[in-house]
């Protein structure tokens, strides 16, 4: 057991920071949402590539930077550093879609599309959840019939990030009804701009538009676009889980932890209406102590999940694990923002705890997207221990 | 290239589990356990001095004693996963005393009392504050080991006034309450010479993941096999999202531990920081879990005969050592970031 670095590693994360310091644009500067967040997300990818550090677990033989798992850690850590949101809408291409496509396309599907990612040239988006197939994903409706040398597709996608923005989408659709629900779905390369599909942005409770519903109505495809064979799409969405390397929330992991030491700072400093320091209060005070022991035992548990993969080459137990802690941890990292601020949390406005409110509001997503943290414990409960289902 | 970050055991911390692991499940079974603390109520030795000397035979009070000071020399890492050992087991007895003892002894220039340690023909106990001059004796012999943040020593049992000993909850543990008479330790250690508080808190926090684990393989093991209704009751949710819990309370306090011990072994600044938040983290881990166990075994869970009621009174007791998670989340509180 050891917990520092070697030499090498100790450099590569120097040499990490330097470029980071030195290229990466600052957050407050990053458009919430529309095309101008698309333009700075694209750009921000264009840079890292000419760099030299993007794709950094893509193999070389794609362009990637084919790094080691804990250079891959290294890199998400001193990423997090410059205080932008992780990969974010860059995430479905560079961490679904092409793996995907890495693992299971035809050489001219990966040339025509792979690079493109890699480079910022274009967004990805995801096409799997419906209204009636969310955590039962195999369940889906939206109905693709063969007619031609084109699929034809009708139906509707819903919790689409990004869809407005995105070029290209991973599409899950149903062209067989007749077979068992995870044998008659077939996964499919949909371009965005094609006739007959539909964007509606969906308002969240924290007042923006992240998500998207997409319908589709008599969108035609063609067939070269389907990945894998039709009907055999359901194992082409699984493959993607052995590219996890368990080092996917560690960009949210460190900024949660910096987050807590920030709570812990600003309630040193700030007295409560009695004039006493925030941090007198015993409850406060070990609220942000347990935060503080829970963050660091999240990172711990990143770091064994990387041990592990190093040594085995496949995902542990960590994913599902480091998913639902960071999501409930977040939570509750929030709440105490917002007893830290007191009555200034309720202006989303305020200097201060403006942030914090907007953080507090998006926090609710975190533990529903992605697989809920019902399905986290299912997962953990049945693939990793071994009860019954 | 030179080796990296990789908390995963190394084929010889594999070893120590895997010997200490069949150790303890030879000599002190459950059933076992069960014999020696029923032999009388809440008195005598909680293990037998054959079984001490065995333990102390396979090296576990010199593991991490240095070398020169008659010990083996390895790290607070390699005692990490013995303790994990020992408290999956539910053995009882003064092992984190002793050892934290030893090493008191031996830094403080007691050095047949440190031999004596080490052979297991001593124990030593520890010292818990209980209001100003009254103090509890967790176990022990002859020698108590008291440990504060900056210092630590080895006071004779004989030194304490008016020891008395009391029911404790935990059958497999003794208590004895006093007072602290005149301070007169037979060797002393401060936290710069040799930080016992640090390797107390990280030996501990072993202690507890140990027995959150063993929470966690029961209740997988019974919601597995009890059926009711003609399925077995780890198919429903609210049996198996519980248990799925202690799994992650357990996976995220073992390498908190690990970080921790290794932060000691390797001289990193944050060591205090970090055994501070693996002690925090399996004491959360082993209580909850604890409690949870007995839910989930339901009516079998509460009675006397099932195992469940032994880990949640161990894990009580090893979790009030060293002030309990009040003192040490203010301590943490006060530590500088990681």
């Amino acid at each position: 057991m050891r917990l520092s670095f070697s030499d090498d590693d100790v450099e590569f994360r120097e040499q990490a920071r330097t470029w980071l310091t030195e290229h990466a644009p600052s957050p407050a500067d990053r458009p919430g949402s529309g095309p101008d967040m698309r333009t700075f997300d694209l750009e921000w990818q264009q840079a890292q590539h000419a760099g030299g550090w993007a794709g950094m677990d893509w193999p070389t033989e794609y362009g990637g930077r084919g790094a080691t798992v804990t250079e891959s850690l290294i890199w998400q850590e001193e990423y997090a550093r410059t205080g932008l949101p992780g990969i974010d809408s860059r995430f479905v291409g560079l961490s679904h879609a092409g793996p995907t496509l890495m693992a299971r396309a035809t050489a001219e599907q990966k040339e025509a599309h792979l690079a493109p990612i890699l480079r910022g040239d274009v967004l990805w988006c995801q096409g799997f959840s419906e209204p009636e197939a969310g955590s039962d994903l195999a369940a889906l409706k939206t109905r693709a019939v063969v007619d031609g040398d084109e699929l034809v597709v009708t139906g509707q996608k819903i919790w689409t990030s990004y869809a407005d923005q995105a070029d290209w989408q991973e599409l899950l659709v149903r062209t067989n009804h007749d077979v068992p629900k995870h044998k008659g779905i077939t996964w499919v390369i949909c371009d965005m701009r094609l006739p007959g599909i539909e964007v509606r942005p969906i308002r969240t409770m924290d007042g923006h538009a992240e998500f998207c519903e997409v319908f589709y109505d008599e969108v035609r495809i063609p067939l070269r676009n389907i990945v894998g064979d039709v009907d055999g799409g359901w194992s082409v969405a699984m493959s993607t889980l052995s590219f996890e390397r368990g080092t996917a929330f560690t960009v949210h992991q460190v900024q949660l932890a910096e987050s807590v030491e920030q709570l812990i700072a600003i309630a040193h400093d700030r007295s409560d209406d009695h004039g006493r320091p925030l941090l007198a209060d015993e409850e406060l005070a070990r609220a942000l102590a347990r935060a503080r022991a829970d963050c660091a035992a999240l990172k711990a548990m990143t770091y064994m999940g990387v041990s592990r993969n190093a040594a085995t080459g496949q995902p542990g137990p960590e994913g599902s694990m480091l998913k639902l802690r960071w999501s409930e941890l977040a939570k509750q990292v929030s709440r105490i923002a917002l007893e830290v601020f007191g009555a200034s949390a309720l202006s989303r406005s305020d200097r201060q705890a403006g942030s914090w409110v907007e953080q507090f509001l998006l926090s609710f997503g975190f533990t529903i997207g992605g697989g809920t943290s019902e399905i986290q414990r299912n997962i953990i409960a049945e693939r990793v221990l071994g009860l019954p289902r | 290239m030179s080796e990296t970050m990789n908390l995963m055991p190394t084929d010889e911390q594999v070893e120590i589990a895997s010997s200490s692991r069949a150790f303890l499940a030879d000599r002190l079974p459950t059933s076992r356990i069960r014999e020696l603390i029923e032999i009388d109520d809440h008195a005598g030795d909680p293990v037998d001095d054959k079984t001490w000397r065995e333990a102390a035979e396979l090296g576990w009070f010199a593991l991490g004693l240095p070398e020169e000071a008659g010990g083996i020399g390895f790290g607070l890492a390699d005692e990490a996963v013995l303790f994990r050992e020992i408290g999956r087991s539910l053995a009882p007895g003064p092992y984190l005393s002793t050892v934290l003892g030893a090493r008191v002894a031996a830094a403080g220039g007691a050095d047949a009392l440190a031999a004596d340690l080490v052979a297991g023909a001593g124990r030593a106990g520890l010292a818990m504050p209980a209001g100003s001059s009254d103090l509890w004796v967790l176990d022990g012999g002859a020698h108590v080991l008291m440990v504060r943040p900056d210092r630590a020593a080895l006071v004779p049992t004989s030194a304490i006034e008016a020891l008395a000993a009391e029911p404790c909850i935990d059958d497999a543990s003794r208590i004895a309450r006093g007072r602290q008479g005149a301070y007169a330790p037979v060797a002393e250690v401060t936290a710069a010479q040799d930080p016992i508080h640090r390797r107390a808190l990280v030996l501990s926090a072993a202690l507890l993941v140990g027995m959150a684990e063993q929470c966690r393989d029961l209740c997988v093991e019974h919601a597995s096999s009890r059926e009711q209704f003609g399925k077995p009751i780890g198919i429903h949710q609210a049996v198996k999202h519980p248990i799925a819990d202690m799994a992650i309370r357990a996976e995220a306090a073992w390498p908190q531990t690990v970080v921790a011990a290794c932060a000691h072994d390797e001289g990193r600044p944050d060591a205090d920081f970090h055994a501070l938040c693996a002690r925090i983290a399996a004491s959360g881990a082993a209580r909850d879990n604890a409690a949870h166990t007995v839910q989930v075994m339901g009516g079998m869970g509460f009675t006397h005969e099932h195992d469940a009621h032994l880990i949640v009174k161990r894990a009580a007791v090893i979790a009030s050592t060293l002030g309990g998670d009040k003192a040490l989340l203010a301590q943490l509180l006060a530590q500088p970031p990681a």
